[in-house]
């Protein structure tokens, strides 16, 4: 069973995997309880612009996702904060705009190919050394983030405005969740794809509570879901020779099946 | 009065919506240890005149002032401990335990890196201990009665060690009995720790004996400072029905 890793790439695809199962699970348990679960969604499609433009003006795809989905997410809390639109509105005009503009901006520079395909649909095969690194550096940084600030930010998901009366700087820590969620949304298109990615990182939350424990079990079910979700989706992906980020989604759906099965009242 | 700086100072507020006056020149001052009703029929203006003091909505005009400062200047907002309406209906699925509830009110104090130290253990514990949830401390909120759950969120409020506690309709969804025991802890707590109680209401039947003043708000403030004497006279009682009136008359013209 172990002779996957024998390959390099299977080597870089599990890291990856394991990185982005641990930061997609537990930025997702803020995302879902601030009933922001559609944000992820939005913000891989931004991503996705701006691999299109790093695809076609020849920047790196990684680096561009992340400058993209960061400016999209500020967008999105400025738009929330100033305007008075929905916010599952705003994220629905965002999410269309972004890729309306990825597929032109594609197909204006001829890049229409295998290339973004695997943006779309996740693709162990592809991560490179290089993308190890980036994911490492900014997982890491954003896994800080979130343990640093994790008590402000649940506060903030049960109530944002006994948060702010209680002297939590809550549009500061807004801006720098969804950033964080940003960030952590264009690393892990590589290896899940930008369509597939917001079920990695809200499932694995939504069945953990099913189970209806406190909130410090809450995240450390969610992050078990992910990972075993991750270690059999990339297995089965490669003696199967499925595609990796639809195989994780089917493993973390088939959990979430049966954590609702077990939890049945 | 022997009280100086009041912890709330409001001059001449004012909040218009879409040309509709919520609340119109209000004035009032709240002092230290004081424990005040806020009654009035519903969309009276009552819960928006409390959302004004804690900063969460903008005057139209006039001026908030806490602890003698601007709310924008304001930083020691762990002295103000704050309730919501709908802090009793929690949704069942949230996963918090009481405990991950009372911690949050040590939240805003800690430094960060540092996980709650033993001080703050021992001011969450105490504010279980007053609100009589020790027991539960395990359990999950959405598993909760309505009185109980009450108590949890005033005890979170407590653990913050709060110089005034402003509660909107806590006893929304509550049972006669626990309603009564709920009084008795206010004034508990007003009397014996010295805190300040604001607390929101729209059925003066319930209002304790002890109250030490009285805001009526229907877009106006009346201010009884003698609250038993004021509610059997009969100007008291009016005040619903002209005020209703009034507003009767306000729709026809537009």
């Amino acid at each position: 069973m172990f002779e996957m890793f024998e390959y390099d790439f299977m080597q870089r695809a599990f890291i990856a995997g394991i990185i982005i199962a641990i930061l997609a699970s537990i930025c997702g348990t803020f995302i879902v309880l601030r009933r922001y679960s559609l944000i992820g969604e939005t913000l891989a499609h931004s991503a996705l612009l701006g691999v299109a433009i790093g695809l076609v003006a020849e920047y790196n795809p990684l680096w561009m996702a992340v400058i993209f989905a960061l400016l999209s997410a500020w967008l999105i809390e400025y738009l929330r904060s100033a305007f008075s639109i929905y916010s599952d509105a705003i994220l629905a005009i965002l999410l269309s705009g972004s890729l309306a503009l990825a597929i032109i901006i594609v197909s204006l520079g001829g890049a229409f190919n295998n290339s973004l395909f695997s943006y779309l649909f996740g693709s162990i095969l592809s991560v490179s050394s290089e993308d190890i690194v980036v994911i490492s550096i900014f997982g890491a940084i954003s896994l800080v983030t979130l343990l640093l600030f994790s008590k402000e930010f649940y506060f903030i998901a049960y109530d944002e405005e006994v948060a702010k009366t209680s002297g939590i700087k809550v549009n500061l820590l807004n801006f720098l969740l969804v950033s964080v969620v940003a960030v952590i949304i264009a690393l892990s298109i590589r290896v899940v794809g930008s369509l597939l990615i917001s079920a990695l990182m809200i499932i694995p939350t939504i069945a953990a509570l099913q189970f209806r424990v406190g909130f410090l079990k809450t995240v450390i079910f969610s992050l078990l879901i992910a990972l075993s979700s991750v270690v059999a989706g990339m297995t089965l992906s490669y003696y199967f020779s499925l595609p990796s980020g639809a195989t994780i989604v089917m493993c973390v759906l088939l959990i979430f099946i049966l954590s609702l099965i077990i939890n049945r009242k | 009065m022997k009280f100086s700086v009041p912890i709330f100072d409001v001059k001449n507020l004012n909040f218009v919506v879409k040309e509709q006056a919520i609340l119109s020149n209000i004035s009032l001052e709240i002092f230290s240890a004081e424990y005040i009703a806020i009654i009035g029929p519903n969309g009276g203006g009552k819960t928006t005149l409390i959302r004004m003091l804690l900063g969460l909505e903008k005057p139209s005009s006039g001026e908030v002032k806490i602890y003698g400062k601007k709310l924008s200047d304001f930083k020691e907002w762990y002295k103000i401990g704050y309730v919501p309406q709908r802090a009793s209906h929690v949704d069942s699925s949230f996963p918090a335990s009481v405990l991950d509830i009372v911690n949050m009110g040590r939240t805003s104090q800690r430094k960060l890196f540092t996980p709650l130290s033993k001080e703050d253990k021992e001011l969450v514990h105490d504010a279980m201990q007053k609100m009589d949830i020790i027991d539960l401390a395990d359990k999950m909120v959405g598993t909760l009665s309505g009185g109980q759950r009450q108590r949890v969120m005033i005890a979170r409020a407590l653990a913050s060690k709060p110089e005034i506690l402003i509660l909107d309709e806590p006893n929304t969804g509550v049972d006669v009995t626990s309603q009564k025991k709920f009084y008795a802890l206010l004034s508990k707590l007003n009397k014996e720790d010295g805190i300040t109680i604001v607390f929101i209401t729209h059925d003066i039947g319930v209002i304790a004996d002890d109250i030490a003043r009285l805001f009526t708000i229907n877009q106006k403030a009346i201010i009884c400072n003698n609250p038993k004497q004021t509610l059997s006279c009969e100007e008291m009682s009016s005040l619903y029905g002209i005020d209703a009136h009034l507003l009767h008359n306000h729709k026809h013209e537009h």
